[in-house]
């Protein structure tokens, strides 16, 4: 038993599940934090990503990985015309940052729920799926499929070239002055608009890259982002809100419990357990287990 | 001053009371007249209404936006499904109100302390643990689903609905004019100054919560006899919290019209795309909140007081 759970094969899996969970938790709370929107449609943005790099693979035969720039984009995109169309007026109207984010719940659950089912309506619920790098290496003891490397190694170059950017640029620090405190990156000159922007760009860029990598492992359907938007609320609050790097070992936290969880006990333990999970650190401390929300 | 009086109890009371009983004695003699398929459609619009004006005594009142009205609705459908041989139907529909008023209590001690957005997405996270928990139960006792023999009729659940609708309704209106709905107010337009102010914040809060949830748990054992047979993932779907939110801001939660105008305007709409597919009714539906967050977040009720001033 103690064989099995200390085995490179679960600690590979959780690696690569939990650098998933990092990159959405990241993308979720760069939105977040920078704007106070709370983006229950995130997942859905995963499953368009995940949808992009399925048909990409079908259509040309070329791998999903060479379209991860152009699938970004795409998700950077619809993210820009929902933020030009819909949230750019809310967020000038000077109202409460608890009223937006309320309305910002319910508008991104119509957003949600329009573009779950126009994706129903073009492409069907019937679950998809593709092959590709699906060679095995063994390594020692573990065996990994190609397609899981590549997920893992590319999920970990876009969390560590975004910390980088965040951390080492001028404008990454604007970001992160947004986040740490509005009034008073304002003040110092910061133009918080195109601020935002970026965040943005880079948020729902981040969740569609996920899905991108997620569909070589995974099938596709109209409703599968949901379970990653929980997934990435779980990561945002344990890691504390708008606390980056506080969300990306959280994510993969995360999924150490839940591999573990459903090599210990069952699949369907998964569902309580990350709702569990979920619930309780909400009712513990919703500012975050990995330090305090920077509000 | 004394004519005043009584036209204000007139306006607030009467008015009100009348109103509601016309509208019952309308979808229940209409549907009983207009034939099985409009039967269905009255049926679905009472058990909209009902869960609605409930839904609307906690979160309309407080702005706390509950996403797990399913559950209180689940377990009365539960309860109906799994005592439905060894108990009467008049005994059980009380009781899965009061099962499901008894969870709604004990959650809300610890789940009132959560205020805003996270108070939305915890209760949704609670509910679908629920699910997922009951889900698991029913798996262990080898119950998938289970099927109800011997059910009630239509017409005759459609009696009981229209009374829990019209219950739901005058009880959302009374809650409304009494000393503990404008403490629920008072919460909603500022927690602190309401406690400042010797609001009893926490009980009324609490209180609010369990009421809102004893109806919802009878449309539920309703419904279960209605469907007559049950499974854990359609019964305690989040597509109804959504449903019942979504309606709630279409119609406008700041009256007992609200919920009445929301539910007729997507029972409506569902039924002028029963030909078409579901999807597109799904995407009309979210186009609609959308549209309502953005330009009419009073819903439908403050757009007609608007136009009255």
């Amino acid at each position: 038993m103690l064989d099995t759970l200390l085995s490179g094969q679960l600690l590979f899996a959780a690696a690569v599940l939990g650098a998933l969970y990092a990159l959405i938790g990241l993308g979720l709370n760069l939105v977040y934090g920078t704007m106070r929107l709370l983006n229950i449609a995130h997942g859905d943005f995963l499953m368009l990503g995940a949808y992009g790099a399925f048909w990409w693979f079908t259509l040309t035969g070329i791998s999903p990985l060479i379209a991860l720039p152009l699938i970004a984009a795409g998700g950077a995109g619809i993210g820009l015309a929902l933020y030009a169309l819909v949230f750019r007026k809310q967020l000038a109207t000077g109202l409460a940052p608890a009223v937006i984010e309320a309305r910002s719940l319910l508008l991104f659950f119509g957003v949600s729920v329009v573009i779950q089912n126009v994706t129903a309506l073009l492409f069907s619920a019937t679950p998809r799926a593709y092959r590709h790098l699906d060679t095995v290496y063994q390594i020692g003891q573990t065996a990994m499929t190609g397609n899981r490397i590549a997920s893992l190694l590319v999920a970990l170059a876009i969390l560590g070239g975004v910390l980088v950017f965040l951390n080492r640029t001028l404008f990454g620090l604007e970001i992160k002055a947004l986040i740490q405190h509005r009034e008073a990156a304002r003040i110092v000159g910061i133009n918080v608009s195109r601020v935002q922007i970026v965040a943005i760009a880079l948020g729902f860029g981040s969740a569609a890259i996920a899905g991108g990598l997620l569909s070589m492992t995974e099938q596709v359907t109209p409703f599968m982002g949901f379970r990653f938007t929980i997934a990435a609320f779980v990561v945002i609050i344990m890691g504390g809100l708008g606390n980056i790097l506080g969300g990306i070992v959280a994510g993969f936290l995360l999924a150490v419990i839940e591999i573990y969880a459903v090599t210990l006990f069952s699949a369907e333990a998964r569902s309580i357990l990350i709702y569990g999970a979920f619930v309780a650190i909400l009712l513990i401390s919703p500012q975050g287990l990995l330090g305090r929300a920077r509000r | 001053m004394a004519t005043d009086r009584n036209r204000q109890a007139m306006r607030r009371i009467l008015l009100p009371l009348l109103l509601t009983l016309a509208g019952a004695a309308l979808l229940y003699g209409g549907g009983l007249r207009a034939g099985p398929y409009w039967q269905v459609v009255a049926l679905t619009l009472a058990m909209w209404i009902a869960l609605i004006q409930s839904w609307s005594i906690f979160s309309g009142l407080t702005g706390y936006v509950s996403l797990g009205h399913a559950v209180a609705y689940g377990l009365g459908a539960y309860l109906m499904a799994t005592q439905f041989r060894d108990y009467p139907v008049w005994v059980l529909i009380p009781a899965g109100g009061a099962l499901a008023g008894l969870f709604a209590l004990i959650v809300a001690i610890p789940v009132l302390r959560i205020r805003g957005p996270y108070f939305v997405i915890l209760t949704f996270g609670l509910a679908e643990l629920v699910k997922f928990a009951l889900l698991r139960l029913e798996t262990a006792l080898g119950a998938s689903s289970r099927l109800l023999f011997g059910a009630p009729g239509t017409t005759t659940l459609l009696a009981w609905m229209v009374a829990l609708a019209a219950a739901a309704t005058l009880l959302r209106h009374f809650v409304g004019l009494s000393r503990f709905g404008r403490g629920l107010i008072a919460i909603r337009e500022d927690e602190t100054a309401a406690e400042t102010l010797g609001v009893p914040v926490t009980r009324f809060k609490v209180l609010a919560f369990a009421l809102s949830a004893v109806i919802p748990g009878m449309v539920g054992a309703v419904m279960a006899l209605r469907s007559t047979y049950f499974e854990v993932l359609q019964v305690f779907s989040p597509t109804i919290s959504f449903t019942i939110v979504t309606m709630a801001i279409i119609g406008g939660s700041g009256d007992a019209r609200g919920p009445v105008l929301g539910a007729l305007f997507l029972v409506g709409l569902s039924e002028l795309l029963r030909g078409a597919s579901p999807q597109l009714y799904l995407i009309l539906l979210g186009l609609c909140l959308i549209a309502f967050v953005l330009f009419a977040p009073n819903g439908l009720s403050g757009l007609l007081d608007r136009r009255r001033k």
